[in-house]
């Protein structure tokens, strides 16, 4: 192989694409060829210089520029105006506020006893939102309280079961100590003692819960 | 590809946003070309509208049929750029002899390290100094080869030649990027690592 057959083979040799005698051929020159190898390597380092090239980035206003040249002043789309418009709703502030609105209004829809899908006239008459707001507002607050009410009845009636049902177990076990220990007076009762003599003295039978609760749930009966 | 397609069908269709898109597209491309090409930014930019402008007026002419339409592309921007190198050739020569080294103007900032930004621009000067001292034939042939990335196919399609004639330009192209750099290297006395 001349030096010249070898300098036409230099890409297709760097490339990968000479079949393999010409490659064997062309790499026995280069093993003799001084000249050769550095022309090989200086071709090698330029394409390496060339792929290693960053593709520079086009000013930002270029693009603009080339489009301003050539349709003009682009007129928006309808599309684009519109998310124009509602590009600012999408910041959280705003969206924020119109969650709030949207969440108040669905408060007074309900509370004004409003139905939307079968709305009349007289849905529309702003007494009869404050009528129904008022009523809704008096129902909703009798119901609490008579939530309240029947929760302290039903505490204070647990409360006495606990007392009353403790009772007997505890006279089984205060029984022995109603002796008087020897060189004390007997006169003296024992304050457990006097608690249950108090106590038994009001014995009654026991009330049915039915029986307290039933004027408590009469009173609020009305309510509901 | 398929997507260039339908770009230039709605454009010729009348859709602006159509025409945006091919230019978003594929303005990196030939702005890179063009600098190639002339070495300059502002030349660059202004060449880079003006093959738009060029695109935008012959879409018609455009045939899917004869090749890509980044291939078509190519073709209108190298023609335009021989064109402004044989026109500008008389205005060159007498520009050179009044300032002979126009520094290159600054590029976007990379975020590499400062020793690595000072290399790569030192590549990269050297690279487009070498280049603007090919000839035009093969500097074309070259960079459309190892810097726009194209195969032999498309490169002969955009110069309108054989691709033998395609590859016999690239190698020699090459082999003279080769002693150019060489030579520069030498008269700058040290070697720029890769």
């Amino acid at each position: 192989m001349t030096h010249l057959e070898a300098e036409n083979l230099a890409s297709d040799y760097l490339e990968g694409e000479l079949e393999q005698a010409q490659r064997a051929d062309f790499e026995a020159h280069l093993g003799i060829c001084s000249e050769c190898r550095g022309l090989v390597a200086g071709v090698r380092r330029a394409i390496e210089l060339c792929r290693a090239a960053e593709e520079l980035v086009p000013a930002p206003w270029l693009a603009s520029k080339i489009l301003l040249a050539t349709v003009g002043q682009r007129k928006p789309t309808l599309r684009e105006q519109l998310a124009s418009l509602l590009r600012p709703a999408f910041q959280p502030r705003i969206a924020y506020v119109v969650g709030m609105a949207v969440f108040s209004f669905s408060i007074f829809i309900n509370t004004a006893g409003l139905n939307l899908r079968n709305l009349s006239l007289q849905d529309l008459d702003p007494r009869a939102w404050v009528y129904k707001a008022n009523r809704t507002g008096h129902l909703l607050y009798a119901r609490a309280e008579k939530f309240c009410y029947d929760l302290r009845v039903v505490y204070e009636l647990e409360s006495r079961f606990r007392k009353f049902r403790a009772q007997p177990e505890k006279q089984q076990e205060e029984a022995p100590s109603n002796e008087a220990p020897p060189g004390r007076s007997t006169d003296r009762k024992h304050p457990g003692a006097f608690q249950l003599a108090s106590n038994s003295t009001s014995s009654k039978p026991l009330p049915r819960v039915a029986d307290v609760a039933h004027p408590v749930s009469l009173k609020g009966s009305s309510i509901r | 590809m398929e997507q260039d397609q339908e770009l230039v069908r709605r454009c010729l269709d009348g859709e602006n946003p159509a025409w945006e898109g091919l230019v978003c597209a594929h303005s990196r491309k030939v702005y890179n070309l063009c600098y190639r090409f002339t070495g300059r930014i502002q030349d660059a930019e202004d060449l880079t509208q003006e093959v738009f402008i060029k695109v935008f007026q012959t879409l018609r002419s455009y045939d899917s049929a004869q090749g890509t339409f980044s291939t078509w592309l190519n073709r209108v921007a190298r023609n335009h750029l021989v064109d402004h190198y044989r026109r500008t050739r008389k205005d060159r020569v007498t520009s050179s002899l009044d300032d002979d080294s126009t520094p290159l103007p600054e590029l976007p900032s990379t975020r590499a390290a400062p020793t690595a930004s000072v290399e790569s621009r030192e590549r990269r000067e050297l690279l487009q100094a070498a280049l603007d001292q090919m000839s035009p034939d093969l500097r074309e042939a070259v960079v459309l080869r190892d810097l726009q990335d194209l195969d032999y196919q498309e490169i002969a399609q955009v110069l309108g030649v054989p691709q033998g004639t395609v590859k016999s330009r690239i190698n020699r192209g090459r082999l003279e990027l080769a002693r150019v750099i060489k030579r520069m290297e030498g008269m700058r006395g040290r070697a720029i690592d890769l």
